[in-house]
């Protein structure tokens, strides 16, 4: 199932002095999967546009941290 | 102090939110040239901004100077509240 949010693994080394993280997460902007920008996409109201950032929903992309269980939804 | 009015706030929210609006039209229609939609959308917004801007200026004053908006008497553009002490 396609999820913004990539992993990579980290070299985790026999010295490390502290716990390893095994598996770190980052997420990617919707921008990345879109190429070249459509016609006509959904759009937001001018107040919300401001807070969100961005004109067009679909590049609505704000940032949870993965402590953050929160994830979508207008912040 | 004089406080400002509630409407101040609203109608200078307005105007940012009306400015983002144009900004992000803006640069969507210099690679999109033959967008017509976006091409009206985007004069409304003009449109739109220059009532905001005249509201704006008729009850608090020029939001520019150097020519780019009207001044009441006294001299007014550089009274208070400056951006940062909105």
């Amino acid at each position: 199932m396609f999820t913004p949010n990539k992993t990579y693994y980290p070299y985790i080394s026999p010295f490390d002095p502290c716990k390893p993280i095994k598996v770190k997460t980052y997420s990617t902007p919707p921008n990345l999967y879109m190429g070249f920008q459509p016609p006509n996409l959904p759009q937001f109201s001018p107040m919300e546009a401001l807070r969100a950032g961005t004109l067009w929903k679909p590049f609505y992309d704000p940032y949870f941290s993965p402590y953050e269980k929160v994830k979508g939804g207008q912040s | 102090m004089k406080q400002l009015p509630a409407e101040y706030y609203q109608l200078l929210e307005q105007l940012q939110a009306v400015d983002f609006v144009l900004v992000e039209l803006n640069l969507y229609l210099d690679t999109h040239n033959g967008d017509e939609e976006a091409i009206k959308q985007f004069n409304y917004y003009v449109s739109e901004r220059k009532k905001l801007r005249k509201a704006y200026e008729s009850q608090f004053g020029p939001l520019m100077h150097f020519g780019h908006s009207y001044s009441g008497t006294p001299w007014d553009w550089d009274d208070a509240p400056w951006p940062w002490q909105v």
